[in-house]
């Protein structure tokens, strides 16, 4: 493990993330509000931070490369650290009275959870919002893919650093080069945010609220300036617009790339896409069928509202048109097991993937037809290509370390006085990315009364389920310090 | 007249062992000198033991002044850069090749009009398995073939007990079946080929050969007595490039498939490529297999492992297991006469099949098709009818066709007539003749159409 490489890697995303706070700060001198020296005074100590690490380690040469160790530990520490200084803005502000708030609301918005402490959103600095909107779509696609489109200077080891930070099932890249395929990303990333706050200013929202929303929509964030979340407008037009980019940021981008290349039918033909929209189209009708009548009078309504909150939590979004905690029973459990499923494989949202699913059933499906044909040869195939076996293992281990890390937080959580139900509903909701959970940290509450050590727990859970399990877990594994 | 042969496998053997019989120039090359000496020991031709595909050897082979060079080693590379070598060295000798590969598929007429200006690109299995494909469809046939691009057909089946065909005297179709009555080209009884008259009669167990078009096919089978019923489960025993392409064929008529290879990397291969066969890894011989898997259930069980013996023994334990309808793949030409007698008919040889499409590739003149049947004992040839010929212009039944010949079928102006003894052949028309060995050479006398190579 060379620290010197991971320490001048830190640094010089720490600098980057001391300019980023530049953008809120503009937004606080608009609107001339409280925040302000918050966020000079963040700025001040994330550069300095950052030129320290990068002064005390040794410059990189361009042949210096990074093996996939120290990738997950400078990705998974990096993470860390953006974490904890991105949450200065926020503990410096008055809304805040403690930094294990701020780090929480900070985590959870780099993470694009969107789990929140605030009580109060729309009482907070306009700046704050915007700083918290801000996080959301910088974690979305990535800090570190963000910094290999923009930056050189990773070259060679980006490659480990990429594969830490955007693990895919199955490993695809856009185009032969690494930056070329980062740049890729962000130009569609930004282009749909773009489009989105476009369509939503069409509607008469706002453009601080719109940009905000736009900011925590294509990252599958869920952070929202307004208290009710979308439910504050009410305006069936806004709801089908989020539902709409939503799920445009729930399907892999590779998938949009090759759309605007010409391949018309690229949703159709990929297996994953397919899966993906079709299981939102059966969830929302089921779900319809069950809350029409007991909770809706109309079936407009209940269509409205049920695709809603489906899209919402299936994509580990996490924004919220009605209280779903007032949905039957099957309604409920629905959306339990979205909050597992998640969305596709490279695109923006969490959850276990619906590439990992699909593979996973095809592996049991493999298992039980072995049994019936004991002489069999068989694999599994997505999209007609091969998953080999170690991948299959990989997807598998992935699964099992996602449930067991599940029952494990729960039981932690609940052994610090959390009920039941919170315990599950908080801890899914942390680990899938989405935001909301169930019981007392369901659509209409928030996680201010967490205790304080339940807070880092799903802190860390938020980081483990955003850098999908390994990168994280692995800093844990003892073997994995030994030299 | 000289031919290179490059490549002494079954294919280049018995190509050159019929080219050498017409008294051609033949030279063989191949690295193999195994192969090589059998070659030179029983036929009269010239032998080179080196690669085929190297130019030196091309060159003192004689390539300049060679007419025809015939790649067909196992190795499809070998075979492309040696027409590409023939090519470059002497652009004028036609050349024709052995590609096997399905990935080349796409390519064959791109190899012809680019370099290496490959005349005819020739792929047995595909023919093979498409021969296969249609004895799978036509229960109780022993052999399916076709004419004129496949509108004419013509049918191996055996005659059973319950046939109402079974006693019956030719000259009693006409009135009991009228226009559609069947057309006999051959009654293959005791192991003797009859070239019927109208005074031979059908008896059960005879192995008869018909010919019909295409479309009424279902018809005539049904007048012996058979049906065709479509199959839904198949069994493939090997799973070579033939099985391969077998299966994705079947898997397109979405047939239900099972492979068994014996090979572990095959398999892994073979689950690869198709998508809902069921692979299985095991000996194509294993009864325990077998057992396990239903194979006594299957509609249809294929043969087609590279070894010979393993698919006769296959065949002949699937039939004592209770399957009808068994196709074996047999490569060597002195099992046929064996097969009939232990039982196994349906039968199909990639390699025979490679030298029938060859040979009539190189056939010049009037010629259109030459089909063995049984082991060469019988030939089916297609020919256009010329005016210089004893054939055309005259009612049938005042030509004297040698005996074992007999005239099955003319087509005019894609009209197709089965002849009766007023028909008259005009010059032009297609004709489809069946004769045995022995009587070729009068036929030949009577189209005025040598039958001969090039």
């Amino acid at each position: 493990m060379r620290w010197s490489f991971i320490a001048r890697i830190i640094g010089i995303l720490l600098i980057f993330l001391g300019l980023s706070m530049i953008a809120p700060l503009l937004v606080s001198l608009h609107y001339h509000d409280l925040a302000r020296d918050s966020f000079i005074r963040s700025i001040g100590i994330t550069m300095v931070a950052g030129l320290i690490l990068i002064i005390l380690s040794k410059k990189m040469r361009s042949d210096d490369y990074i093996n996939q160790k120290e990738g997950m530990a400078t990705v998974a520490l990096a993470w860390t650290a953006i974490g904890i200084f991105g949450a200065l803005p926020f503990y410096l502000n008055p809304e805040f009275t403690n930094f294990t708030d701020a780090f929480f609301e900070s985590v959870s918005g780099f993470t694009t959870t969107g789990s929140s402490v605030m009580t109060n959103i729309e009482g907070a600095a306009k700046s704050l919002l915007f700083w918290r909107s801000l996080i959301q779509w910088l974690g979305g696609m990535g800090i570190i893919v963000l910094s290999l489109a923009i930056l050189p200077f990773l070259g060679v080891g980006g490659i480990q650093l990429y594969k830490a930070e955007v693990p895919s099932p199955v490993p695809d890249k856009l185009t032969p080069r690494l930056s070329d395929s980062a740049k890729i990303l962000w130009v569609l990333y930004g282009v749909f945010t773009l489009s989105e706050i476009i369509f939503l200013l069409g509607g008469g929202m706002p453009l601080f609220e719109a940009t905000c929303h736009a900011l925590t929509t294509l990252p599958t964030g869920g952070f929202s300036p307004m208290n009710a979340s979308i439910a504050q407008y009410n305006s069936t037009y806004f709801d089908y617009v989020i539902v709409i980019f939503m799920v445009l940021a729930g399907i892999n981008f590779s998938l949009h790339y090759q759309m605007l290349r010409g391949k018309t039918l690229a949703f159709w033909e990929d297996t994953e896409c397919r899966f993906f929209l079709g299981l939102i189209l059966v969830l929302t009708l089921l779900v319809t069928w069950d809350i029409y009548g007991s909770v809706y009078t109309s079936i407009k309504d209940a269509f409205r509202f049920a695709s809603f909150q489906v899209v919402s939590i299936i994509t580990t979004t996490g924004f919220a048109t009605a209280d779903y905690e007032k949905f039957p029973g099957l309604s409920q459990t629905l959306l339990f097991v979205c909050m597992f499923i998640g969305a596709s494989a490279g695109s923006t949202g969490g959850g276990m993937k619906c590439a990992r699913i699909i593979a996973c059933f095809k592996y049991c499906y493999r298992e039980l037809f072995k049994i019936i044909h004991p002489r069999s040869i068989s694999h599994v195939k997505i999209n007609n290509i091969v998953i080999p076996n170690e991948i299959l293992r990989s997807i598998m281990g992935f699964m099992a370390l996602y449930i067991n890390l599940f029952i494990l937080s729960s039981i932690l959580l609940a052994g610090m006085g959390v009920d039941m139900m919170t315990a599950f509903g908080a801890v899914a909701a942390c680990i899938g990315n989405i935001g909301p959970g169930f019981g007392s940290v369901g659509p209409t509450e928030n996680f201010s009364h967490m205790p304080v050590m339940g807070k880092w727990l799903l802190a860390l859970c938020m980081l483990i389920g955003r850098l999908e399990i390994y990168t994280v877990i692995i800093l844990f594994v003892p073997e994995f310090w030994k030299k | 007249m000289k031919i290179i042969i490059v490549g002494a496998g079954e294919v280049g053997y018995n190509i050159a062992s019929r080219l050498a019989s017409e008294n051609k120039q033949v030279v063989v090359i191949d690295k193999d000198p195994g192969a090589i000496r059998r070659l030179s020991e029983n036929l009269d031709i010239q032998v080179i033991t080196a690669s085929g595909s190297n130019p030196r050897i091309l060159i003192d082979a004689g390539i300049n002044e060679t007419d025809i060079l015939l790649a067909v080693t196992d190795s499809d590379e070998t075979n492309l850069v040696a027409c590409l070598m023939a090519n470059i060295i002497s652009p004028t000798t036609k050349k024709l090749a052995r590609i096997r590969d399905a990935d080349f598929d796409s390519y064959h007429h791109r190899f012809q009009i680019e370099n290496p200006h490959i005349d005819t690109v020739i792929n047995p299995e595909i023919e093979v398995v498409n021969t296969i494909r249609k004895l799978m469809d036509v229960p109780g046939a022993v052999d399916v073939g076709s004419f004129v691009d496949g509108q004419v057909k013509y049918v191996g089946i055996r005659l059973d007990q319950h046939s109402p065909m079974a006693g019956m005297k030719l000259f009693d179709f006409t009135s009991r079946f009228g226009e559609n009555r069947p057309l006999i080209a051959a009654i293959i009884r005791n192991n003797e080929v009859i070239v019927p008259r109208g005074g031979n009669s059908l008896k059960p167990g005879d192995l008869i050969y018909f010919v019909s078009e295409t479309e009424k096919l279902e018809k005539m089978l049904n007048l012996f007595g058979k049906k065709i019923e479509p199959i839904q489960r198949a069994f493939i025993i090997g799973g070579g490039r033939i099985g391969e392409r077998l299966a994705k064929l079947l898997e397109q008529d979405s047939i239900k498939t099972k492979i068994i290879e014996s090979d572990i990397d095959r398999c892994h291969y073979l689950s690869e490529q198709l998508d809902k066969t069921i692979i299985l890894h095991g000996n194509g011989s294993d009864q325990k297999l077998f057992f396990e898997e239903n194979v006594g259930q299957s509609d249809v069980v294929v043969s087609v492992t590279d070894d010979d013996e393993t698919n006769i023994l296959v065949s002949l334990m699937l039939k004592n297991m209770g399957v009808e309808n068994t196709i074996t793949r047999i490569s060597k030409s002195n099992y046929f006469p064996l097969l009939a007698t232990i039982g196994i008919e349906k039968v199909v040889s990639p390699r025979l099949s490679a030298v029938s499409s060859i040979l009539k590739e190189v056939r010049k003149g009037k010629v259109l098709s030459d089909i063995s049947i049984l082991g060469e004992r019988g030939e089916f040839i297609e020919a256009i009818a010329l005016e210089t010929s004893d054939i055309t212009n005259k009612p049938l039944k005042k030509i004297s066709f040698p005996k074992g010949a007999i005239l099955v079928c003319i087509i005019r102006d894609s009209q197709i007539i089965i002849p009766a003894g007023e028909s008259i052949v005009k010059p032009g028309d297609r004709i489809i003749m069946f004769a045995v060995k022995q009587a070729v050479k009068k036929l030949e006398k009577l189209l005025i159409v040598k039958l001969d190579f090039f």
